[in-house]
């Protein structure tokens, strides 16, 4: 008995001196209770800035239980003015009493006491740091967490969730979106609010919605302005970023190698072998085409020349002087084709073939000559300037022509072809208007007598030995044609004014 | 509770009977007939009764620490042994009907919120209703099943019922004990409304679980 009176006594006396510790209460800080990144934590701010103190020490009890304090000792003699109360106050249902003393030195400065129910009293949590990425008409809401696992919030009983708030500033309409969160509202997520109009400031501001309205705590405002066009331009800015970029990779790669081989670190080589020739390679892929030539009607201007009659005199100035070149006034050189035998070279001339036609009473007519040109050894007299034709080109035509970097020559069966530069050589084009200003006048009005033509206006047309018309293609007269040509024509010059050259395919240009 | 000025208190009285009206017919035209809903209207009207609980007054006096005193909640009643639905809402009935016959009595602190008092009041009163009323239901509903089963069934039910509303009602009589050895003082007030407000969020979980099954 007396010790339960003694026990009594002490239990009073115990709370005699708690409350008078009372009695400093709250009116010197300010008690906080808020969950960040889902941590219960306790925060306190002195009121009277006049007396600050330097160290803390945080005690609790619980109304449903009647205890002493219980000393919080992760929260004894600090410094800061929060504790961490996540693994202490883990009963949501109870009402748990703080107090939270304050010294400086040996001194007690403040002591303050408080009440959480943690479930409606504090709960005040703080909004998760977001970040937002704006386009034309939509803007990206980055929302992150820290990955606590909450003790307190249980999804079901707390029902906590997100909720977006975006105020536009031109009409102070705000809008309220509430993701849904699947699995834990810890987890960091993306939303994307859509419909979006540019040119209007946007603000965007995250927070839990408890269950209770009066307990959001709300993120601070983050405003942008919708760039019309801002898709396009960030992603045309991305792309030219990138190809200079790429150019100064490039340019930095190639200076680097002209570098190098300049001071001679590397040498690169010329000779690549045959399967690095790229450029055989290409043309071989790529075979070129031919270039295209240019068919045009050429104009053959006859010189009627008289007929020489030998008078059997060997006269050495009737030499071969026809086939040096003779240089025109207008400063053109002209070279002739003699037809060769077939074991000289040189010295078969067309001479000696038109010698030989000359023999003959009749001359074919120019359609027959034609024939004869295109048969190939129609008549026997031909075949031995067939066979030194087979050589004209070769030397004669070749030598003249060789310096105007003509091609060489090939032939064909019975026809001699000629690749001439035209270039080197004079073509006139029937035209109307090339009739008073064509080059080729000059040469010919200068050699009027070499010019060998057959007489007649029949012969006249043995222009069809001269492609004549677009498209005309003659095969270059085979020697015999080329002797029955000019008939009439002294061997001297018989052939030393016209220069009859086959071009390729059979274009005689004059 | 004592009153000075009875005319204004009568405008008062008029003026909530007019908010109970309203109340009354907001809640009862919307769950009178469908008891499917019960634990839906449970936990959102148990839950406003907390908040309003919290705001009746400011943060709990330090001062009256001292006069705590453990009521002992019966836990064991909001297991999640509970078979019957018909058990669950007896409970949540002796729990509304005991709690509303506590803040019935006119000893209130004038300190406290009134106007939260008055919703407090009639946010239990609904609750009694519906729950009278989807036990009513339910008691009709047995009447078809066959008598033997349902004399065994009803015996155990009853009994398992009986003792955790018998429980329920110590636990209340424990509070209202209290209330009257303290007099009705502030601190005891205090005290009783920290645990009810206990209570109520013991019985809000209740409903959470019971929503899972």
């Amino acid at each position: 008995m007396s010790k339960a009176k003694w026990n009594t006594a002490h239990f009073s006396l115990v709370f005699g001196i708690s409350y008078i510790l009372h009695d400093f209460s709250n009116e010197y800080c300010t008690l906080k209770m808020t969950l960040q990144n889902f941590r219960s934590v306790l925060s306190w701010e002195v009121r009277n800035h006049s007396v600050v103190p330097t160290h803390y020490t945080l005690w609790y009890t619980i109304i449903s239980k009647p205890q002493n304090m219980t000393l919080v000792k992760d929260c004894t003699n600090i410094t800061r003015s929060f504790c961490d109360l996540t693994d202490v106050w883990g009963n949501v249902t109870d009402t748990y009493i703080p107090r939270v003393v304050g010294f400086r030195g040996g001194t007690q400065l403040v002591n303050c006491m408080g009440s959480f129910f943690l479930e409606t009293d504090t709960m005040s949590l703080d909004p998760p740091e977001f970040e937002i990425v704006d386009f034309t008409d939509h803007i990206n809401v980055k929302v992150k967490f820290q990955s606590v696992a909450p003790k307190i919030l249980d999804g079901e009983e707390l029902q906590f969730y997100l909720a977006h708030v975006i105020e536009e500033q031109s009409g102070g309409i705000v809008k309220k979106y509430k993701p849904e969160v699947n699995g834990n509202i810890t987890e960091n997520f993306n939303y994307v609010i859509n419909k979006l109009i540019p040119n209007i400031n946007y603000c965007v501001s995250v927070y839990f919605e408890p269950k209770d309205p009066e307990k959001i705590n709300r993120s601070p405002l983050k405003c942008t302005l919708l760039q019309p066009g801002q898709e396009s331009e960030s992603s045309e800015s991305a792309t030219i970023g990138g190809i200079i970029t790429l150019f100064l990779i490039v340019a930095v790669f190639i200076s680097t190698i002209m570098i190098l081989k300049r001071i001679g670190y590397i040498c690169l080589r010329n000779d690549f072998p045959k399967v690095l020739d790229f450029y055989k390679l290409s043309a071989w892929v790529f075979p070129e085409l031919p270039p295209l030539e240019k068919v045009a009607t050429v104009e053959i201007i006859h010189v009627n020349r008289k007929k020489k009659v030998w008078d059997y005199s060997y006269d050495e100035s009737d030499s071969d002087d026809e086939t040096a070149p003779q240089v025109s006034a207008g400063g053109y050189t002209m070279h002739g084709l003699r037809p060769l035998g077939p074991t000289s070279t040189s010295s078969a001339t067309l001479e000696d073939c038109s010698d030989q036609a000359t023999e003959e009473p009749d001359l074919p007519e120019p359609e027959a000559v034609t024939e004869a040109a295109m048969a190939p050894g129609p008549s026997p007299w031909q075949s031995e300037c067939t066979s030194g034709a087979h050589e004209v080109s070769g030397d004669l035509l070749q030598d003249a022509l060789s310096e105007e970097g003509s091609s060489p020559t090939e032939d064909s069966g019975d026809r001699i072809i000629f690749n001439v530069d035209l270039n080197s050589v004079l073509v006139r084009v029937l035209d109307d208007e090339d009739d008073d200003n064509s080059e080729v006048t000059p040469m010919l009005s200068s050699l009027p007598e070499e010019a060998v033509m057959p007489e007649g206006p029949a012969e006249t047309d043995s222009s069809l030995l001269v492609a004549r018309g677009e498209g005309t293609q003659l095969p270059f007269p085979s020697p015999s044609a080329e002797c029955l040509w000019p008939e009439d024509a002294p061997s001297d010059h018989s052939d030393t004014s016209e220069s009859d050259v086959d071009i390729g395919d059979g274009y005689i240009m004059r | 509770m004592a009153t000075d000025d009875d005319d204004d208190d009568d405008d008062d009285d008029n003026d909530d009977d007019d908010d109970t009206c309203l109340v009354g017919l907001f809640f009862t035209g919307i769950f009178s007939l469908d008891c499917t809903l019960l634990n839906v209207y449970q936990r959102r009207v148990i839950w406003q009764n907390l908040r309003l609980l919290s705001r009746m007054s400011n943060s709990f006096p330090t001062e009256c620490l001292s006069e705590s005193k453990a009521f002992e909640l019966p836990l064991e009643i909001l297991s999640d042994a509970q078979p019957l639905k018909r058990d669950i809402k007896e409970a949540f009935y002796e729990m509304a009907i005991q709690a509303f016959n506590i803040f019935i009595q006119d000893t209130f602190q004038s300190t406290w919120e009134e106007k939260h008092l008055r919703q407090l009041q009639i946010g239990l009163d609904e609750q009694l209703r519906y729950l009278e009323q989807c036990l009513e239901e339910e008691e009709e509903e047995n009447e078809d099943m066959k008598e033997m089963e349902e004399e065994e069934r009803k015996h155990s039910r009853d009994t398992v019922s009986q003792l955790s509303n018998l429980e329920l009602r110590r636990y209340f009589n424990r509070i209202d004990k209290f209330l009257k050895d303290k007099k009705y003082s502030h601190c005891a007030w205090e005290i009783v409304r920290a645990e009810l407000k206990r209570c109520f969020y013991f019985f809000y979980k209740f409903t959470a679980l019971l929503s899972r099954k």
